[in-house]
């Protein structure tokens, strides 16, 4: 190829020549799976490219597929792609801390940026303290969330085949396009809020949810008598009674809202790329592959700055409403 | 309840299963991520605060030496300036002592040389004196000699006078 001596009029690192051909050869490639694709098929009919062009028609299934059991216990295929994600968290972070320095070197300045701005994330929401005890806890949804998001991107989720029993399936789905597992997240986090609550505020943290002592004292008031003070007893106490089953079912809905939304992206954004990939095969779904890494970054940012809030909402002490 | 959340895919078992996930990559994540970067942090932050701290002493002390440093100069200055100061005057006397010494000197040799002058004087006059006396001996015995008059007396004087005047 002809380069010039100096390379100083091209264009993205390339000389203008290079860049030419390579976006000549990027146009080719679309144009002939446009061609190859449903959409080209449909428009142009069928002009005699070869079968292996075209991509099968991809049937989405949300219940995620079992690949064996062990013991009568089903392994999913998003079960092996979890055990994926936490073999790579695991390994890269002990690869990265096993000699840590003070001065730090490339690969530990990067795991220590992601870390120390998630800590900060900590400490600027819940204060020092707290956010310190929150961090692991609030890091590991964040990690675990955004590698599930972002390794199954890599190639060999959805297209590895294995046969089992029920047929062929696919050897590793995306952890989070399984509802089990945006679920078993939300559980966790759940869990993680209501008992940091109790156990920083005491029993009184249920008190949230089932307020009583106003209407108590309103009954008390109504049997020595003064009906008028005690029945407007009552009623404040059945508001407070009222509220705090508004809150308890607000605690309950996080739950659903959590996994939801973990999972309606995540499985959203996996039907997306396969409808792409579909549409037309090759190169058109490099865009997607660059929203989904977006997209795997920020639901892991809110799954784990919805906890984080959370927990910090939980162990504020708050007032007690009865005078 | 079974169909509506079977068919999303809602399995206890695998729920169980990636709660059980989660738990391990947490206390595994705790250990090889969290435990040793909050130490390291925790141990660059002392780290940096000692530094920190260490450089403010270092800073004082720099201050403390500059300042010691200039104390030593003006001083050091100042002790010049009064050896410079004493020397002048040491100079100074010298030189004193130099022109007294001279002037005395001066004195000393105009004094032998008025005494000299004195002496060679007195010489002078002790010559004339006996010389005159021998002139006048000589006058007188002249006049002893002639029978004196009035005219012949004037004229002997005045042939003496003439006479010493031409010896003086």
């Amino acid at each position: 190829m002809p380069e010039e001596p100096k390379n100083k009029k091209g264009c993205l690192g390339c000389s203008i020549p290079v860049l030419i051909g390579l976006i000549g050869t990027f146009l080719i490639l679309i144009l002939v799976s446009f061609a190859a694709g449903p959409l080209g098929t449909n428009l142009l009919g069928d002009i005699g490219l070869p079968d292996w062009l075209s991509i099968p028609q991809p049937h989405p299934e949300l219940p995620a597929e079992v690949v064996f059991h062990i013991f009568g216990f089903p392994i999913t295929n998003s079960i092996i792609a979890a055990w994926v994600t936490i073999t790579f968290l695991v390994v890269f972070s002990y690869a990265v801390t096993r000699r840590m320095k003070i001065i730090p070197g490339r690969l530990q300045a990067a795991f220590e940026f992601l870390l120390d701005w998630l800590y900060n994330l900590c400490t600027s929401v819940a204060g020092e303290e707290n956010g310190r005890k929150f961090f692991p806890i609030v890091a590991t949804i964040f990690l675990f969330v955004g590698f599930n998001a972002w390794l199954g991107l890599l190639p060999g989720f959805g297209s590895i085949l294995v046969h089992t029993a029920e047929g062929e399936v696919h050897l590793l789905r995306p952890a989070n396009t399984d509802i089990n597992m945006p679920l078993a997240l939300a559980l966790v986090s759940f869990v993680f809020v209501e008992f940091t609550g109790i156990r920083r505020i005491g029993i009184g943290y249920m008190k949230k949810f089932v307020n009583t002592i106003e209407f108590r004292r309103g009954l008390k008031q109504v049997f020595k008598g003064n009906i008028k003070s005690g029945l407007l007893g009552i009623f404040a106490g059945g508001i407070n009674i009222f509220t705090g089953f508004l809150e308890f079912f607000t605690e309950l809905i996080r739950i659903v809202s959590l996994t939801f939304r973990l999972f309606g992206n995540m499985t959203a954004g996996e039907i997306l790329l396969l409808v792409v990939a579909f549409l037309i095969p090759w190169l058109f779904s490099i865009p997607f592959y660059g929203l989904e890494l977006l997209i795997g970054f920020i639901q892991a940012l809110i799954f784990a700055g919805l906890t984080l809030i959370f927990v910090t909402v939980a162990v504020i002490p708050h007032e007690e409403g009865a005078h | 309840m079974e169909g509506g959340l079977g068919s999303l895919g809602i399995e206890p078992s695998i729920l169980l299963a990636q709660v059980i996930n989660f738990v391990i990559l947490f206390g595994l994540l705790y250990f090889v991520a969290y435990k040793p970067l909050m130490r390291m942090l925790d141990n660059r932050s002392k780290k940096i605060k000692e530094s920190m701290e260490h450089t403010e002493y270092i800073k004082e002390q720099a201050e403390l030496a500059e300042r010691e440093t200039a104390k030593r100069i003006q001083e050091a200055t100042k002790e010049g300036q009064k050896i410079i100061m004493r020397a002048e005057q040491a100079g100074e006397e010298a030189r004193q002592k130099a022109r007294e010494e001279a002037s005395v000197e001066a004195e000393r040799l105009i004094g032998k040389a008025q005494i000299e002058i004195q002496r060679e004087r007195d010489a002078a006059v002790a010559d004339l004196q006996s010389q005159f006396a021998n002139l006048t001996v000589l006058a007188a015995g002249k006049v002893i000699d002639q029978t004196l008059d009035k005219e012949g007396h004037k004229k002997l004087i005045e042939k003496t006078l003439e006479e010493s005047s031409g010896i003086k």
